[in-house]
């Protein structure tokens, strides 16, 4: 059976800046992508990040995958990368059960970092598999990373930041998008995206949800009603939007399969996005030596991503040995951001799911 | 419903490919997957459900959902979303649940 | 309310508009970020110190007047797109405004548009002055707009178009444009009802819903008169809607 020091699951920004700070100290490392690139998330997003110069702040998204990627190869002595590579299992005993283009191999790695990202949730309404009612993920995947247009007119369901993002890349592609609509009574995104698509006319339309969606053979028709303060429908408040896609964009909870196989121990936390693994604040789980960082850890961006997984991969690294007399030095410098990224009101949320699962001083 | 022009990305097209979608002759590129090539043709519905034979199309784009099952030459349950495009490739909508492999 | 529907509000706005006397000094930059959110650039890009020093991430940016120069270089690091730069000094008449635009085609410049206000309703024509698109500003072109003076805090987006040229029906029914209306202004028609007796705007088959709006507009627009204080044309039955067209603003739903 294969082995190796450290196995990076998933590439995007999480798992990349654990790879890179994990070779970068001497370990030796793979990493593994199902898809056929690395970047995860990053290589849809056209648009600028938010954070600061530490987590790359006004680079776009699709850049700073490109970035992370340059910066991997500085260590590629130490790195193996594997693409369009799905980890299929992940044992108790520690094993890796790996799938390559239809080859099936064994890996035992001393250390795992889990970075798998977060899938899309769905919403239930009548006639929600009619085709043409797509995940937000999708619609951007076919936009941004195939060049297709995924129709003409859009109707976004959700306006936390992906819906309103997704909208204005939408337009940018030149797809119309005919209102973007939300059951919460706010906005839920940052307030600036939500300006930015609504001077382009997009109507915001808060505590409305979908009634009903129309369609032979695909979608035709949506018809969304208003919600009272107890968000309940108010019938009489209905009204028909004429379009070919309608975009579903509610949320994503963490890819944590191969957590729960591995045994970690798993808390249901709201505020994280679904069940999510006890860690302490190296970024272990309850598990010896896997370890976790990104949205499968709690959904929240790619500047915590970053840093969670550079958290991630100094830790690993250094309970293999690695780490110099730096280390507290870096760590305390991650917490640190980490700290000032979620300081503010849109931080509390986190801060609070979190406290949940952190244990400190190892679990 | 390709996009031509963007403000942000430039998409590099490989080279043109063949492949047929019950039995007529379509068209994508390389880098395609079977979903994107289908769709930019404007083919949306890429197959029924069992039980209530409901039109079905892709969903999530990445090959979490199965939602977007094929029969690619002669191998039925493919995930066309994420199967990359080949030449000459034969698409059929799948009839009932498929052999599992 | 801005956290309903995207549209900051009137007293958001006044939080954050630099003074007239400010404004008739030269160009400055006008920040419409009203959230604490983990984010900085502006502050960071700011090589003048005028955006004040951010203690946390989750600051809101306060811009001091007196040193921004508008130099523009945070418009193009704001990933909200919410910094914009007005210049009232541009002549005596107009303002220019400058908008991050990150669509294609890109307006041409000395071309009209149609400007628009926060929430994409038509506010005036707009005379494209610039269209800057170096490489360090990284895909994000800036678009300085000349606007009347009064309009440097409405104007906010365009629509390439240019609804209000003179070639614009305003009046579909009759086949009144906005040249000829411009005409008749200036030959001294002052009311509605003036402008709907020699031209018929307004008496055909949609009774005026296309038109009343347009023409108020463009009188309030070269008469100085208020819109609120304008005298009404007299309605008559029957009031049956049709679709408003793209310069009305359209419906929200529509
Ligand atoms: C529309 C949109 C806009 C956003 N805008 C911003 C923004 O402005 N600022 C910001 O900070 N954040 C933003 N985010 C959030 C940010 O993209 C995510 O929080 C971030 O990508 C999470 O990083 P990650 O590495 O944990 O997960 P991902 O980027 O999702 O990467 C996970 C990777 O793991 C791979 N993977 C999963 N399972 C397996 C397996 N079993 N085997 C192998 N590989 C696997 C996946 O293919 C994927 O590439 C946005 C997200 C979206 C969707
Ligand atoms: S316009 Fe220039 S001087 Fe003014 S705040 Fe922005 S970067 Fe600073
Ligand atoms: S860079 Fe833009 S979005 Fe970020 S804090 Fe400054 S003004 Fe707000
Ligand atoms: S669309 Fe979800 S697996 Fe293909």
């Amino acid at each position: 059976m294969k082995t190796v020091e450290i196995a990076v699951i998933g590439g995007g920004p999480a798992g990349l800046s654990a790879a890179i700070n994990a070779a970068s100290l001497g370990a030796k490392v793979a990493i593994i992508e199902r898809d056929d690139q690395l970047g995860g998330q990053l290589r849809k997003q056209t648009h600028m990040f938010f954070g600061s110069k530490e987590q790359y702040a006004s680079t776009r998204g699709v850049d700073i995958a490109v970035m992370l990627q340059e910066e991997l190869k500085k260590y590629q002595d130490n790195v193996d990368v594997y693409t369009d590579t799905t980890v299929l299992g992940l044992y108790e005993d520690g094993v890796l059960t790996i799938e390559q283009s239809g080859k099936y191999m064994k890996l035992k790695p001393e250390r795992i970092i889990v970075a798998t990202g977060a899938s899309e949730k769905f919403l239930a309404f009548p006639n929600n598999d009619l085709p043409g009612i797509y995940g937000a993920g999708a619609v951007q995947t076919l936009m941004n990373i195939y060049g297709v247009k995924p129709g003409n007119n859009v109707l976004m369901v959700g306006a936390g930041n992906i819906g309103l993002i997704v909208s204005y890349q939408l337009m940018q592609a030149g797809v119309n998008v005919k209102a973007i609509i939300d059951a919460a009574p706010r906005i839920g995104g940052y307030l600036v995206h939500a300006s930015k698509v609504r001077r382009m006319g997009i109507p915001i339309l808060t505590s409305h949800t979908v009634k009903y969606a129309y369609g032979k053979d695909s979608l035709e028709k949506v018809t969304i009603w208003q919600l009272d303060e107890q968000w309940k429908p108010i019938p009489g408040t209905e009204k028909d939007f004429e379009v070919d896609v309608m975009c579903i964009s509610v949320g994503l909870s963490p890819l944590a399969e191969l957590l729960w196989q591995a045994g970690c121990k798993m808390v249901y936390v709201p505020e994280l996005g679904g069940h999510v693994p006890l860690r302490d604040e190296n970024m272990e789980t309850s598990v010896k030596g896997i370890y976790i960082a990104g949205d499968v850890a709690g959904v929240e961006e790619a500047s915590s991503a970053i840093v969670e997984g550079r958290l991630a991969g100094l830790c690993a690294a250094k309970s293999l040995g690695y780490a110099n007399e730096d280390f507290e030095k870096m760590k305390q410098e991650y917490l640190q951001q980490l700290h000032s990224l979620r300081s503010g009101p849109v931080g509390e949320k986190i801060i609070k799911g979190l406290s949940k699962v952190t244990v400190q001083g190892g679990i | 419903m390709r996009i031509e022009e963007h403000p942000i990305l430039s998409f590099k097209r490989g080279k043109k490919i063949k492949f047929y979608f019950d039995g007529k002759e379509y068209e994508g590129f390389e880098g395609d997957t079977i979903a994107s090539a289908l769709h930019a043709a404007g083919v949306k519905v890429l197959g029924h459900s069992h039980n209530h034979k409901r039109p079905r199309g892709f969903y999530c784009a990445i090959g979490n959902c199965s939602s977007c099952l094929m029969t690619v030459d002669g191998e039925p349950n493919v995930r066309v979303c994420i199967e990359k495009l080949r030449e000459g490739m034969m698409v059929e909508t799948q009839k009932g649940k498929g052999v599992l492999k | 309310m801005l956290e309903k529907t995207g549209i900051p509000t009137k007293e958001d706005i006044k939080s954050i508009t630099p003074s007239e006397e400010r404004r008739r000094k030269g160009p400055v930059a006008v920040i419409e970020c009203f959230q604490k959110i983990p984010c900085n650039p502006c502050y960071t890009s700011c090589k003048f110190g005028a955006i004040k020093e951010f203690k946390d991430i989750n600051d809101r940016p306060v811009v001091d007047f007196d040193k921004c120069t508008g130099c523009g270089v945070c418009v193009v690091n704001c990933p909200g797109l919410a910094i914009f730069i007005i210049d009232e000094t541009y002549s005596d008449t107009e303002a220019l405004v400058k908008i991050p635009y990150e669509f294609i085609p890109l307006p041409e410049e000395g071309s009209y548009v149609t400007a628009l206000n926060r929430e994409g309703k038509p506010v005036c024509r707009a005379k494209v002055v610039k269209v800057q698109n170096a490489k360090s500003q990284d895909r994000t072109p800036v678009v300085s707009l000349a606007v009347p003076k009064e309009y440097s805090m409405e104007v906010r987006f365009f629509n390439i178009n240019d609804y209000f040229s003179d070639n614009t029906y305003i009046c579909r029914c009759e086949e009144l444009t906005l040249g000829e209306l411009r005409e008749l202004i200036r030959m001294g028609y002052r009311t509605l009802d003036e402008i709907k007796r020699i031209s018929r705007a307004g008496m055909g088959p949609c009774q005026g819903r296309t038109c009343r709006q347009l023409i108020m507009q463009e009188l309030a627009k070269t008469t100085g008169q208020k819109m609120e204080e304008m005298p009404m044309t007299t309605f008559r039955p029957p009031v049956k809607a049709i679709k408003l067209g793209a310069l009305a603003g359209g419906d929200d739903n529509e």
